[in-house]
């Protein structure tokens, strides 16, 4: 290979590199930017309600449905398994870890990664697109404090009672599958669920609540304040946002149970 | 006053101004000229403190802006209005939330006088009937007057415009120049305006200034613009229309 065409090559790597922290730099400032016009909320509580609705009220029919889909597919597959053992009676109790220590949380931080993120980036990118996040900085208005830290404390908020209902209707709709599919007595189900479950086991789910809440929202919020190139550029930074924030939610979500169930 | 003062910026290899440096006087109504793409809004971005330059100085009343903090430029900014290229109105808002919005963002008044104030917008902007109406349901020139309103809410004594008449037609153009030319004599305010569209520079400027492949080839008078012999300002001259 020419000496030219390596040089070339090593001076492209080393300008997306530097692009690369510089971008990481950006998002660490952002994020702690957000963090910092917390205090502020009580000056943007219309903005912190709607939000709250958006990434809460709204939100609820999707976390139902994928909440609904998995507790059922759960119950059906891991009936039929522990059926070939004669475990049958065991489905309450690992139907429930499972959903919720790992699948409730995380389908919803999926859900709401494509519900929530999308909407921030494409909302923020059309801002930006627009110049409407210059003109906010233009009148002296803070557009992280007014348009970020109130998604971020809507999440933050809101991820938590959205986890319960996604453990409840998982876990329901597996209750409804064992007695109606496996014919289990709901009884013997619900028996293997209460007194198996302990605080260790809800604490791996809730606290990723926030931790999903932090990532979907930051990550979403920041590709929408760096959008560019029109249209099409609000389209790449909501893509790059929900693409981005379900990949770190997956990572987190593994991380999460790692270090809680190591040190609990 | 604002002035540059050597100003430098570059995005990544790219240098967009090189040591430029010019001033606007208070109550003068200045035009920045030159081609698409040059980096006249970029000028107007350092003035307001939105960029920061990679070397020089942007000095407000005597303040070097590019040494604040965002939240220090707060009070600065206010003291100048902008309107944006595209208006940069916020869509979901009727025009008077719109004009209202940065009052009650930023300044503690009385809902009363947030009220006075927007419907003094209003009718200079000549938008009766209009105040509860989306910004998408007006046509183009109506909507560059809210964004003119806007810019005024906070009685500003400079006002920056973006390419005010571009994508305009004619009748809204020549609307949108008059109400620049009305305000810079009822209000002995500023102004700042960038554009590549030489019939408005002789229509309302008292001094120009050309930016040409990132440097200032021309800052005076804008009358005395016929008397330059730059190839460039030659050219535009006899072409009008600066698409080089």
């Amino acid at each position: 290979m020419p000496l030219t065409v390596i040089r070339s090559l090593e001076k492209d790597l080393s300008l997306k590199a530097k692009e690369y922290l510089l971008t990481m730099q950006e998002f660490f400032l952002f994020s702690v930017r957000a963090f910092f016009t917390l205090p502020k909320i009580k000056r943007y509580w219309r903005d912190f309600l709607d939000q709250a609705t958006i990434c809460g009220t709204d939100s609820i029919p999707i976390v139902l449905v994928s909440a609904i889909s998995i507790g059922s597919l759960l119950a059906i597959e891991v009936g039929n398994l522990l059926e070939d053992f004669g475990a049958k009676t065991m489905l309450g109790r690992s139907t429930s870890i499972s959903v919720i220590r790992e699948l409730g949380p995380l389908l919803m931080g999926l859900m709401l990664s494509a519900r929530f993120g999308s909407r921030n980036g494409a909302e923020l990118g059309a801002m930006q697109i627009s110049e409407q996040i210059d003109a906010l900085r233009a009148f002296g208005t803070d557009p992280v404090a007014k348009l970020v830290m109130p998604r971020l404390a809507a999440a933050l908020i809101m991820f938590i009672p959205l986890t319960a209902l996604s453990d409840f209707a998982g876990l329901q709709s597996a209750a409804y599958l064992a007695e109606h599919y496996h014919h289990l007595d709901p009884g013997i189900f619900w028996n293997a669920v209460y007194p198996r479950l302990g605080p260790k086991d809800f604490v791996v789910g809730f606290a990723k609540a926030p931790v999903f809440a932090v990532i979907i929202t930051l990550v979403s919020s920041y590709n929408g304040f760096i959008a560019k190139g029109g249209t099409a550029g609000v389209g790449r930074a909501t893509i790059k946002g929900i693409v981005v924030s379900s990949g770190l939610v997956l990572i987190a979500n593994f991380y999460v149970s790692k270090i809680v169930l190591e040190n609990m | 006053m604002i002035e540059l003062r050597n100003v430098t910026l570059k995005y990544g290899e790219r240098e967009i101004l090189k040591n430029v440096s010019v001033s606007i006087r208070d109550n003068t109504i200045k035009a920045i000229l030159g081609p698409s793409g040059v980096g006249k809004s970029t000028i107007l971005k350092l003035m307001l403190g939105l960029i920061k330059p990679n070397s020089g100085q942007v000095i407000v009343d005597g303040t070097d802006i590019t040494k604040l903090k965002e939240t220090e430029l707060y009070p600065i900014r206010r003291k100048m209005g902008m309107v944006f290229q595209g208006n940069a109105l916020f869509d979901s808002m009727t025009i008077s939330q719109n004009l209202g919005f940065f009052l009650r963002e930023n300044l503690k008044l009385p809902e009363a006088e947030v009220q006075e104030r927007v419907a003094e917008q209003i009718k200079f902007s000549g938008l009766e009937g209009y105040e509860e109406q989306l910004p998408e349901n007006l046509s183009g020139g109506m909507r560059k007057r809210v964004a003119i309103g806007r810019a005024l809410i906070f009685r500003p004594h400079m006002i920056l415009f973006d390419e005010p008449t571009a994508g305009l037609d004619p009748v809204s153009s020549k609307r949108i120049l008059h109400l620049i030319s009305t305000l810079q004599q009822s209000s002995n305010l500023g102004a700042v305006i960038v554009t590549h569209i030489i019939d408005d520079v002789f229509s309302i400027a008292d001094h120009a200034a050309v930016l040409y492949q990132g440097e200032i080839i021309f800052d005076d008078e804008t009358e005395k613009l016929h008397q330059s012999q730059h190839p460039f300002i030659r050219s535009i001259l006899s072409d009008k229309i600066l698409e080089l």
